[in-house]
């Protein structure tokens, strides 16, 4: 199954000078930093992944890539700003559906071309893959394309280190989701929104304190998050997969939450076996269209696996449809802390 | 005598070591005793599978890179000079993407047929001319059609992203699929293979002295080609099958074999098989442990061990002639 990789090469540096043509306000003196919420986000300055990003106003032309961001721009009610967006992992939560109908949106990542094409002046992607400096999901760093005037922002719990790095230089403390309040109070500042961002935090936080009451005191089950490849072999979402922390506001516990280093770490049959989990969860992945019914296939493949048919989790039934999208640092995160609450603590 | 131990010893190890150690005394009740404990589960489902498919994809890389080496009187050929790995690869990215093909038993046949393929048009290419497929135009024929195909396949796979996912996982080469089904599947095709490589054994032995000589006594190229053609588009297709394309390891066995041990084909080949077998599961158990709990796959292993060893051969002996 495929998760975010792909042979989808970004176009590199031969496109600079299209660029320069389809691009304003290059190279202007920088705004001085002021990180007060100015009424009309005028000449706001604010610091995400440990890099300032200035606004000279609030950006009207927004490209989102990837479902948190896409989701999060539709929560903050900016749909009219979004000139593109692109590579959903599953259908959009139910209360944006119509709103993401009106906008563009491709199903697989633009190249840097087609991104610069739409003419954006602000870029937030829900995963630090387009921004690295190479790999098969980079399009551009964050540096060059704030040289072309283009701003960009990542979804905070998927901060690398630095610009142009991605998954392997994630910091775990900061996969949590504090971090997720703080990044959308940022953003929200940044596009001019910022009451509209502090009323999605309390209800974020709204929704996740109901989850978390309801399982409170409650054995916390081991479960894992399964990727089952092609060749046969399984990767397992770690430590420092936001998944992790779904799984913790619903009560329970990631079987492989002591793996760090990679978000997807792929172990052998002998390893599911051995850590034995309770309930295993799919990670069912990249179709605009998928809802969790469409994990039927993957639930399928993991009890048909008779490596896998004396463990716990498929002896009492307890393999479940999951989606990726589910496992996604962002305004998911209480829907998604829901669903595995009602699968590990039925009520 | 030598290669037997090492397949013997690494059987074992492939049995023995894992992501989590097993006693002797595990070993024995997953084996032959029926209780279902995990230990049992894990050698069972597992480790025996990942064995037995790493002995079946071994032996048939092995014969199947002797027979390609012979044939072409190329100490550096193996199946993939013959084009068969290229057909193979492109017909399984035609499965998966005119057809829908989603299963490995799927891939089986599809890399059989686009295997054979490839090999009938090497022979069609390579055979054209006054002379015939000599062993020279065979290989030069060979790389012509594995480059047209492997371009056609590296066009398609990289326009198409999900493609080139699925794509990656099987061109790597792995035993992590390995299920008994598959390899009980695999085995009326790697016997065929053996039986036509035991009927090649002596006119192989006549090719290698050259065409002249070996009509002289007897041999006849033409017929010896095409079973040889044959041999190695069911032994490389059926290794293919079981583990993917596992590089490297049908071309360093054969040859490791002629530097060390023997030049005539009775032993050469057998020997082979062994050997490579031995590799392969040699490299199976390096990938489960060298980073543990994740795994290496097969592929990347075999030319990490095996890429030293080869550079090792032909730098202390002279590369054996053919």
């Amino acid at each position: 199954m495929p998760v975010r990789s792909g042979s989808r090469r970004a176009w590199r540096v031969a496109l600079l000078s299209v660029c320069a043509l389809t691009l304003v306000a290059c190279g202007g003196p920088p705004q001085p930093a002021t990180s007060e919420p100015a009424a009309g986000g005028a000449g706001v300055t604010e610091t995400n992944c440990g890099i300032p990003v200035t606004v000279p106003g609030p950006p009207e032309r927004i490209y989102a890539l990837y479902q948190p961001a896409i989701e999060t721009v539709h929560a903050l009610g900016l749909t009219d700003r979004l000139v593109g967006t692109a590579f959903l992992d599953a259908r959009v939560l139910d209360g944006y559906a119509e709103a993401q109908s009106r906008v563009p949106y491709l199903p697989e990542l633009p190249t840097r071309e087609a991104l610069l094409a739409a003419n954006p002046d602000f870029v937030v992607a829900g995963y630090n893959g387009v921004f690295a400096a190479g790999g098969t999901e980079a399009i551009s760093t964050r540096a060059e394309l704030a040289g072309l005037g283009v701003r960009t922002w990542i979804s905070g719990p998927l901060c690398p280190s630095g610009d142009g790095r991605s998954d392997e230089a994630i910091d775990p403390a900061s996969v949590s989701m504090e971090t997720v309040y703080g990044d959308l109070r940022g953003l929200g500042r940044v596009l001019g929104v910022p009451d509209r961002a502090e009323q999605l935090v309390t209800d974020l936080r709204t929704g996740v304190e109901a989850v978390r009451e309801r399982v409170a005191g409650k054995p916390s089950p081991r479960v894992a998050i399964l990727l089952d490849d092609d060749d046969g072999s399984y990767r397992v979402a770690s430590g420092i997969d936001f998944g992790s922390r779904v799984l913790e506001m619903a009560g329970a516990t990631n079987a492989f939450g002591d793996l760090a280093g990679r978000r997807h770490v792929a172990v052998g049959k002998e390893e599911v076996i051995a850590r034995n989990p309770d309930v295993i969860l799919t990670s069912t992945c990249c179709d605009a269209s998928y809802t969790v019914a469409d994990g039927a296939a993957d639930v399928a493949r993991i009890r048909g696996d008779p490596a896998l048919s004396g463990s716990t989790a498929v002896r009492e039934g307890k393999v479940f449809p999951f989606l990726f999208a589910d496992r996604a640092a962002g305004i998911r995160a209480p829907a998604a802390a829901e669903r595995v609450a009602s699968l590990v603590h039925p009520r | 005598m030598a290669s037997l131990a090492v397949l013997t010893g690494a059987a074992v190890l492939s049995l023995k070591v894992g992501g989590r150690p097993l006693s002797w005394a595990q070993l024995h009740d997953g084996l032959l005793g029926l209780s279902g404990t995990s230990s049992d589960i894990v050698v069972r489902h597992v480790r025996l599978p990942r064995t037995l498919a790493g002995l079946l994809a071994g032996c048939c890389l092995g014969l199947a890179g002797a027979i390609a080496q012979g044939l072409t009187r190329n100490p550096l050929a193996g199946p993939g000079t013959l084009g068969v790995n290229a057909g193979a690869a492109g017909a399984i990215i035609a499965g998966i993407s005119l057809f829908g093909v989603g299963s490995l038993s799927g891939y089986v046949w599809f890399g059989l047929v686009g295997g054979a393929l490839a090999a009938v048009a090497v022979y069609a290419v390579g055979g054209a001319g006054r002379d015939g497929a000599t062993p020279v135009k065979l290989a030069m024929a060979g790389a012509a059609v594995s480059a047209l195909i492997l371009s056609a396949t590296s066009a398609v796979v990289l326009l198409d992203r999900e493609l080139f996912v699925r794509y990656r996982f099987w061109v790597i080469g792995s035993l992590a699929r390995a299920d008994l089904a598959t390899v009980a599947q695999a085995v009326p095709f790697a016997v065929a293979g053996v039986v036509l490589a035991v009927v090649l054994v002596r006119r192989l032995d006549a090719v290698a002295l050259g065409e002249d000589t070996g009509r002289s006594l007897g041999a006849r190229p033409g017929a010896t080609r095409v079973t040889g053609l044959v041999a190695v588009v069911a032994l490389a297709g059926t290794a293919t099958a079981v583990a993917g394309p596992v590089a490297f390891v049908g071309l360093v066995a054969p040859h490791a074999v002629r530097a060390l041990a023997a030049t005539a084909h009775r032993w050469v080949l057998p020997l082979s098989a062994l050997l490579a077998a031995g590799l392969v599961l040699l490299a199976d158990v390096a990938g489960r442990v060298v980073i543990a709990p994740e795994e290496v796959q097969i592929g990347v292993m075999a030319a990490i061990v095996g890429g030293p060893v080869f550079l090792h051969l032909v730098r202390v002996r002279r590369v054996a002639a053919l």
